[in-house]
């Protein structure tokens, strides 16, 4: 129990307290776009319901920088750096390693919630039910599994520079097709059946029915739910891979 | 005693390429093991497989009568790897704490820190450290979950002379406590002076497994340099002898058969003033030795 303690608050500094990276980028960021977009860059009254669905996106596009961007280098420059192999020789091994980062990549979701729920409340007033709220939280750290799992598989490229590149090509894209930045009914009709098929349209979506209506949507479940069981069953095959060759554990 | 590592004919590949060919070491409790070979003779590999990095091909490997790798093993394992551990955002001291907190019977962070002359960079963070602060890091990080075994794999590198000087005496006083150590080195001065027993690799075979003093022995190159009024002439047809030199009253002889030279000599050191005699270093012997001059 100790190790683990010690594992949990050893990442927990280098993960969130000092690392500007996500402060900036996955809560900075987002709650200055949705400041911007619905206090400042706006003429006559904004409908109530996009201060909460603008509010469901931003949680949606901070947990997809988070895990593309931050846990995907994150991972890849502490396998790089040997942090994995000297995990890997001692007595815990790497189990704890995942675990911990886990817990804290679905904390700093959490957080999300917390800086963008707070500033939707404080600022433009958004007011919802505890149920509510705390269907918000619930999806965006669990809901959001798919996009880290994804974060987990790009991390596994060899050098940082091709995970830069692979970062940008998923992140962007996919948050423009799925609707996070805008509508999704401002693009091309043959891009938006694509755009729904986004596990972050799907989160989106599902955040947008919980925060606007109280409703939930099955092909919002079910369609999370395959992405995280897909992309589960590819990191498993992928890591189990890797360690399959003689020198995987150094790699792993 | 039961030995502490036991490799059996061991083999390893990378693809076509033979790294390890049925290498057998077995290595006891308290001994000093100095791994020593060209780059690419294997010692890495060698190294990687003692701690369950890679799989052997073939043979038998066991740390502790486990195989590698095994958790009650790694307990029991400090290493001290070639890269430093650069970890972003984090302390000296807090990146110790977390390791202590692996191992059973680990080290009071605190103390280990002042026996290594860390206290003053406890705080900082890895990414603000020198070279030689690093190693010195890394060593520290080997030793906190106070191992029977440790491997240590080009340990001084990058450590200034007093950095260097306080790793040795280090390992003297781990040696003194009853470590089995394993360290790999090309400051082989280093692990002539500390090492028990050397084992040489040279292309994935062990060339020569045994004491300094045994390898001296097999390799008899000596340099004997002395005053005397005595000829050259009178020194060339001596047995082993393969080349004299004088400047002035200096002589230098070279000898390939050191004792037979030396009982040469008997007769005539009489005449013979301020007599040295030099056998090879380590160094010297590793030179020949991984150019093939002797098997």
């Amino acid at each position: 129990m100790s190790a683990w303690f010690e594992r949990f608050k050893f990442d927990g500094r280098r993960l969130i307290l000092r690392n500007f990276s996500f402060q900036f980028f996955s809560l900075v960021m987002p709650a200055g776009f949705y400041l911007l977009f619905t206090k400042v860059m706006v003429t006559g009254n904004v409908p109530a319901s996009f201060n909460v669905t603008y509010m469901g996106s931003m949680i949606v596009y901070s947990g997809t920088i988070n895990a593309l961007f931050g846990i995907a280098a994150f991972l890849q420059r502490d396998r790089e750096a040997g942090v994995l192999q000297w995990c890997w020789l001692s007595p815990t091994g790497i189990r704890p390693y995942y675990l911990s980062i886990g817990c804290w990549s679905l904390l700093m979701n959490t957080s999300s919630v917390v800086v963008l729920g707070g500033i939707a409340m404080g600022v433009n007033h958004v007011s919802l039910s505890v149920a509510q709220w705390g269907a918000i939280a619930g999806i965006a750290i669990l809901g959001q599994l798919s996009t880290m799992l994804l974060g987990v598989l790009i991390s596994f490229v060899e050098r940082a520079e091709t995970l830069s590149v692979l970062s940008n090509l998923i992140t962007f894209p996919m948050a423009i097709i799925s609707g996070l930045w805008w509508p999704l009914g401002l693009l091309p009709n043959w891009l938006q059946p694509i755009g729904k098929l986004m596990p972050t349209y799907l989160i989106n979506d599902w955040l947008g029915r919980v925060a606007t209506h109280g409703t939930l949507l099955t092909s919002d479940i079910l369609g999370t739910g395959a992405w995280m069981i897909g992309l589960l069953v590819v990191v498993i095959v992928s890591v189990r891979l890797l360690l399959k060759r003689s020198d995987g554990v150094v790699r792993a | 005693m039961k030995p502490i590592i036991q490799a059996t004919q061991l083999q390893f590949s990378y693809g076509a390429h033979a790294v390890l060919k049925d290498v057998t070491l077995s290595i006891d409790p308290g001994e000093i093991i100095g791994l020593i070979g060209e780059n690419g003779a294997g010692k890495t590999t060698l190294l990687n497989l003692m701690l369950g990095l890679f799989s052997a091909h073939r043979g038998q490997l066991h740390l502790f009568g486990q195989q590698p790798g095994a958790p009650i093993a790694k307990q029991r394992i400090g290493t001290m790897r070639q890269k430093d551990l650069v970890i972003r955002g984090v302390t000296v001291q807090e990146v110790l704490r977390l390791a202590a907190a692996q191992y059973p019977e680990a080290l009071n962070v605190t103390t280990l820190l002042k026996n290594l002359d860390l206290t003053a960079i406890a705080k900082q963070r890895l990414t603000a450290l020198s070279g030689g602060q690093l190693r010195r890091v890394t060593f520290a990080l080997a030793l906190v979950g106070n191992p029977d075994l440790l491997f240590l794999d080009e340990p001084t590198v990058g450590m200034d002379t007093n950095a260097q000087q306080a790793f040795w005496r280090r390992i003297q006083q781990l040696k003194a406590a009853g470590k089995t150590i394993v360290i790999t080195s090309h400051y082989l001065p280093e692990i002539q002076a500390v090492a028990d027993r050397i084992c040489l690799l040279r292309n994935g075979e062990i060339a020569f497994q045994g004491t300094f003093q045994a390898l001296q022995e097999q390799y008899q190159q000596v340099e004997i340099t002395c005053q005397t009024a005595l000829p050259v002439a009178a020194f060339e047809n001596l047995p082993g002898v393969t080349a004299v030199t004088k400047t002035g009253p200096r002589l230098n002889i070279s000898s390939e058969a050191g004792d037979t030279t030396l009982q040469a000599l008997v007769p005539v050191l009489a005449d013979l003033r301020q007599v040295t005699i030099k056998r090879e270093s380590l160094t010297d012997i590793f030179v020949h030795l991984t150019k093939g001059v002797i098997a």
